[in-house]
């Protein structure tokens, strides 16, 4: 479904220093796969992640989505593509404070160009519902736990009913409990819902929980 | 959600948010648009005062005049029109009693004099002319008798006055009939107080204020005996042009072309009503000034605001937001920003033509609000697109990234 060759991706930190986050990265993602990528702080586990999740654009190198180059694609093309390809879920929850949670949940239906085949209000309601939240559907996240707040970021990401969800650190700013079920709950996504799952962590019984594991160290996979 | 009203909402609740901020930012439109609005309301009841003047005067009249700012097709407001002014005499108004198509003819010699009466003075316009010119100008009695045709030739020292100044000078128009006046040091006997024509106050003529003479008594503080001007009224509205041709005719026997005027009201209606407006706009375009620095006002909150807001931007774009949603967002933002400023601009210059009715016609007509409307908008648009843009173009990467 996904696939990365040769990807470099470097920062000009000034004139004669250039930081190579990422070098001569090759991963493939297959269909209906939970993979996770471990590594230590700083190695370019983000960095990867948001090149996959088309984020960010790699410095050289190439990425396909379902065998199409999105090089090729404008900011438009890809956006759109982000738009309803893929969910994010990240470390810092990443919600918007001022708009309510039903209306953070169906933020990504806004900017979708496509014809909706469902009502983004009733499938908002009928997610945050399963994830226990139906009573806080007109709170401001900030009112809201940590746990709570990422159960609404997983719901977010599920409402264009994407094909790939990633992962960022999601339960890096939880308590192990309600990292526990926020775990569960994105296991269950690939488990019953068969959807692509990347998780990337820096915890090995986070990482234990996918099928495959990708190592990574100073912007290197190690094989 | 439809998401047009999901952008304007949002848009207003993040307006709504900083109440505060929003309302001093749109204060520079407000007073911008105040200015501008008010200074067009200001011009049109100016302008309105102006013809109400001009249909008071009478109806077919022509006027003569030196100097050719009111001649068709002249130089208008410009070089040499009043500088080297001739003036008519005597023979002028004997040339032009030949004139067939003139009922009557009203010559006139203005100065401004001090008129002293039981102690008190005051300046008016002392208007040397022959009894027609009650008629022809449509001026009635009050108190009192016009002066006639035989006081002319006798040279009676004898005035009528406008309610104004008689009330200035007696403190009531009819306790102002038999009085003396001294004019010039002539003492005048006032024989009667016309009925009060309004106007005068906005450096337009006071025509209650005028004293009338007969002009031949004019003459003996005037040692060059000319007049000012002529009045003549056609025998009928058809014949007007005849007359200003017949009477162009006569005088150019005489004058050089650009010396003199003949012009019907309307025309120096035209050119009065042209110098007013070219004046209007120059006021107008003064108090866009301040409108420009309301856009400037709001361009820098808008500024301020997208960099509040980088990580949100981020946010968006990750979600899958377009450039263009972006844009569309802030500048929606700026646009409701500039436009309620436009609105409460215009409030407040209703609430302020209201009190000025008290004292000055001035309105405010549907073009000035719509004007207010559309400009306020474009301001919004014109100074929001740069910060509007610079949003737009951050990069998703780096704004989700932003702490
Ligand atoms: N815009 C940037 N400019 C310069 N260096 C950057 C930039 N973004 C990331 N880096 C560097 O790239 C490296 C990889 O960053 P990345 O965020 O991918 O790390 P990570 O593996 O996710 O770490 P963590 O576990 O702490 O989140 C880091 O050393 C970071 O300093
Ligand atoms: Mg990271």
């Amino acid at each position: 479904m996904i696939k990365i060759s040769h990807v470099n991706k470097e920062y000009v930190l000034d004139a004669d220093n250039i930081f190579h986050a990422l070098t001569d990265i090759n991963v493939e993602i297959k269909d209906k796969e939970f993979v996770s990528i471990i590594g230590q702080s700083g190695s370019g586990k983000s960095t990867l992640m948001h090149i996959i999740g088309l984020l960010d654009r790699p410095t050289t190198g190439k990425v396909t989505v379902n065998d199409q180059d999105v090089s090729k694609l404008n900011d438009d093309e890809i956006s759109l593509l982000r738009n309803d390809f893929v969910g994010f879920i990240f470390q810092q929850f990443n919600l918007i404070n001022k708009l309510t949670v039903i209306e953070n949940v169906m933020l990504p239906s806004i900017y979708s160009r496509k014809k909706l085949t469902f009502d983004p209000q009733q499938k908002a309601f009928e997610l945050l519902k399963r994830f226990g939240l139906e009573t806080k559907i007109k709170s401001y996240p900030n009112k809201l736990s940590g746990g709570q707040q990422q159960r609404v970021a997983i719901a977010r990401a599920l409402i264009m009913s994407p094909k790939l969800i990633l992962a960022d650190e999601p339960t890096g700013n939880l308590d192990s409990k309600s990292g526990e079920i926020v775990l569960s709950l994105i296991r269950d996504l690939n488990h019953k819902e068969k959807i692509t799952v990347i998780i990337v962590t820096h915890d090995m019984n986070v990482a234990k929980q996918a099928s495959r594991i990708i190592r990574i160290k100073d912007g290197k996979i190690e094989k | 959600m439809n998401y047009f009203i999901f952008i304007i909402t949002s848009a207003y609740v993040d307006l709504m948010r900083n109440k505060a901020r929003t309302f001093l930012t749109t204060l520079g439109i407000v007073i911008g648009v105040a200015s501008v609005v008010l200074l067009q309301a200001f011009g049109l009841g100016l302008k309105a005062y102006i013809k109400g003047q001009f249909d008071s005067l009478g109806t077919n009249l022509v006027f003569i005049l030196p100097g050719n700012m009111f001649r068709a097709g002249g130089s208008g407001f410009g070089a040499g029109s009043m500088g080297s002014a001739i003036s008519f005499d005597e023979k002028d108004l004997n040339s032009l009693k030949r004139a067939s198509d003139a009922e009557i003819i009203v010559p006139s010699t203005m100065k401004s004099s001090k008129i002293e009466a039981l102690g008190k003075s005051e300046y008016a316009t002392i208007y040397g002319t022959s009894e027609e010119i009650f008629p022809t100008r449509n001026l009635e009695i009050d108190k009192g008798t016009f002066f006639l045709k035989s006081d002319i030739n006798k040279r009676t020292k004898v005035a009528v006055m406008g309610p104004k100044i008689a009330e200035k000078l007696f403190g009531q128009a009819e306790f102002a009939v038999d009085q003396k006046i001294s004019i010039d040091k002539i003492t005048f006997k006032v024989v009667g107080v016309l009925k009060s024509k309004g106007g005068g106050g906005f450096g337009g003529p006071d025509f209650d204020s005028y004293v009338y003479i007969p002009y031949k008594t004019a003459f003996l503080v005037n040692n060059k005996k000319s007049f000012s001007s002529f009045v003549i009224k056609a025998i009928s509205s058809e014949r007007i042009t005849d007359l200003k041709n017949e009477t162009d005719k006569i005088l150019l026997k005489r004058y050089k072309e650009e010396d003199f005027s003949v012009a019907e009201s309307k025309e120096i209606l035209n050119t009065v009503e042209s110098i007013f407006s070219m004046l209007n706009m120059v006021l107008v375009a003064i108090g866009g000034v301040s409108l420009v620095v309301g856009g400037i006002g709001i361009m820098n909150i808008m500024y301020v605001s997208v960099t509040e807001r980088i990580r949100e931007i981020g946010i968006r774009r990750a979600m899958g937001a377009l450039e263009k949603d972006i844009l569309l967002q802030f500048l929606s933002e700026s646009v409701l920003l500039s436009l309620l400023g436009g609105v409460l601009g215009l409030l407040l210059s209703f609430l302020i033509v209201l009190i000025l009715r008290i004292f000055f016609p001035a309105y405010i007509d549907l073009s000035s609000m719509l004007m207010a409307i559309f400009v306020s908008s474009a301001i919004g648009v014109g100074f929001g697109v740069f910060p509007a843009r610079s949003a737009a173009k951050l990069l998703p990467i780096e704004a989700i990234r932003y702490e």
